[in-house]
């Protein structure tokens, strides 16, 4: 492992510095910095083979990097931390593996027991009815379905009310009624201070309650996009763009204005904007917020790295 | 730890390779004391029920009982990567010695309980032929099968016995070894493959006088031929295979 990195993120719940991992002498992960605060959504991106899995792996102590660190409340996972891991709950593989001849309240049973869950009927419980798994609680896991697999993973993860939860793909294999539901339980959990960190392809989707996105590719963090920071932005339709856009430059209280095909895109004022445009009499089609789509920037920022 | 030991011996005697083990063990003695060619295989004509134990034990210490000790071995942990619950039991707050500890300790109990299936299964093909005192010996004794005068049940019962829990420590360096492959390569078969590859290795070796005494081959006779410093080194073998897979398991990628 390389030089010990001294720089702590204050207050964050799990943080990564320049995190890397070679298998041979290829790199897979190079220099990987992230932190999540405390009842924060970090959504992790990527295309297949981006590194996700990997540094899914060493955020969870699973893997062991080549360089860097990771501290899970300030302290390090590799270095005697198994103690700091009672603090995390984590599914890390889709669909989450449990003993098949066990049932699901079973599996549980033995996750509270390694985990030192006292008395933890009564949890058992409890999160098997948060998931909707009563009905099958008792069936062995090998005849459950992927989706109920799948929920049993996230039922074991957040079992003892950790404070970290890592999931790889957490929605894979679930129906869209079981997509909801999980993107429910992990905003509900971000809302009581829960430091959320997820792999997914579901951008859309996970944009509406994440948030921060790190964009991975070829192995490194591209970017993180802090989705609750991008400004008020417009778009509006007018009869010749271009011209309207020059203007609408000119036009005091509004901003960044820019041409995205056939709309023109800008910043600030709606009103101004509007009014500016028809008193020079452009003739305004449509005018609405234009919200920020991940997936479109997502796609964006891989195809250009 | 006690719990986590309970936990993992439950684990054991669901594995494939452990349950058909476990029946090989339990048929063997049956076929071996019913077999027609047992007197041209060893010149021996039964007089005594405790004399079946031992013909299982030659058999079955031959190549069984290794090949099925490190495939359980591999196994223990093997099954664990296959089903993908060793991640599961790792992202618990337990230390990973913790684990392996317990893994390793089943999986040198094993063959304790592969051998007294084995004599279990002897004993009861010996029915037929007689518990009681006899003249002769057990095989495992002095005299091997012609014995030195009158054996009584109880004497017969301490050779048996002893023999097996003999053979048993000859097989813990094999179980150690398949657990150390088995923490290398995370597969059943790589690890059970390797370490019996070893084994064979070993054997073919014993053209070299000078390295024969340290030969883990060289001991798996012990259990009729006690020996202090056979047994030395094989304690020795399990001790350095199993705390170099705690080393290892310590610091590996899952």
């Amino acid at each position: 492992m390389g030089g010990t990195v001294a720089t702590r993120t204050p207050g964050a719940a799990l943080e990564a510095q320049q995190l890397g991992k070679k298998y041979g002498r290829k790199p897979v992960l190079e220099n990987i910095t992230l932190a999540v605060q405390p009842g924060e959504v970090y959504a992790l991106a990527g295309p297949n083979g981006s590194g996700k899995t990997t540094l899914i792996r060493l955020l969870t102590g699973l893997a062991f990097p080549t360089s860097g660190v990771v501290r899970m409340l300030g302290q390090d996972i590799y270095n005697g931390g198994h103690l700091a891991r009672r603090a995390l709950g984590a599914v890390v593989e889709a669909p989450a593996a449990f003993y098949p001849h066990l049932t699901g309240r079973q599996n549980l049973e033995m996750a509270a027991f390694l985990t030192g869950l006292a008395n933890a009927e009564a949890r058992i419980r409890e999160v098997l009815a948060r998931l909707e798994l009563l009905a099958v609680a008792d069936q062995p896991v090998r005849t459950y379905s992927l989706g109920q697999r799948q929920r049993l993973g996230l039922a074991s993860a957040i079992l003892h009310e950790p404070q970290i939860l890592i999931l790889d793909e957490p929605t894979s294999g679930l129906d869209p009624q079981g997509i909801s539901k999980v993107h429910e339980i992990l905003s509900e959990l971000a809302w009581k201070g829960v430091a959320v960190l997820l792999s997914t392809h579901h951008l859309r989707e996970v944009s509406a309650y994440a948030d921060r996105v790190g964009i991975l590719g070829g192995g490194r963090l591209l970017e993180e996009v802090r989705l609750d920071t991008k400004g008020e932005t417009y778009r509006l339709r007018v009869d010749d763009p271009p011209r309207a856009a020059a203007f609408l430059k000119t036009v005091p209280g509004v901003q960044n204005v820019s041409l995205r095909g056939v709309n023109v895109i800008f910043e600030g004022s709606p009103n101004v904007a509007l009014a500016a445009l028809v008193r020079e009499g452009y003739q305004v089609q449509f005018l609405e917020p234009d919200y920020f789509d991940l997936y479109d920037y997502y796609r964006e920022r891989v195809k250009n790295a | 730890m006690l719990r986590m030991l309970v936990w993992e011996f439950g684990k054991l005697v669901r594995l494939r390779s452990v349950q058909i083990g476990l029946l090989a063990a339990l048929v063997l003695p049956i076929l071996w004391a019913f077999a027609p060619g047992l007197r041209a295989q060893y010149g021996l004509e039964l007089v005594s029920g405790w004399q079946v134990p031992a013909l299982s034990l030659f058999t079955g210490m031959d190549f069984l009982f290794p090949f099925l000790t490190a495939m359980a071995a591999a196994e223990v942990l093997g099954a664990e990567v296959s089903m993908g619950t060793l991640k599961s039991v790792l992202l618990r707050p337990s230390p990973r010695s913790c684990l392996l500890g317990a893994k390793i300790i089943v999986v040198l109990t094993y063959p304790f309980i592969l051998l007294t299936t084995s004599l279990v299964g002897s004993l009861l093909a010996g029915l037929p032929f007689g518990l009681g005192s006899f003249f002769g010996g057990t095989g495992l004794g002095p005299g091997s099968f012609a014995g030195v005068g009158q054996l009584t049940p109880s004497g017969a019962l301490m050779e048996l016995l002893r023999a097996h829990a003999l053979a048993g420590l000859v097989l813990w360096p094999l179980s150690a070894l398949a657990k150390l492959y088995a923490v290398v390569f995370l597969s059943t078969t790589s690890a059970a493959l390797a370490a019996v590859s070893t084994l064979l290795l070993m054997r073919l070796l014993v053209a070299f006088p000078a390295i024969q005494p340290f030969l883990l081959t060289s001991y798996l006779d012990l259990y009729i031929r006690p020996d202090s410093l056979g047994l030395s080194l094989l304690i020795i073998y399990t001790a350095g295979f199993a705390l170099l897979a705690l080393l290892i398991f310590e610091r590996k990628d899952i």
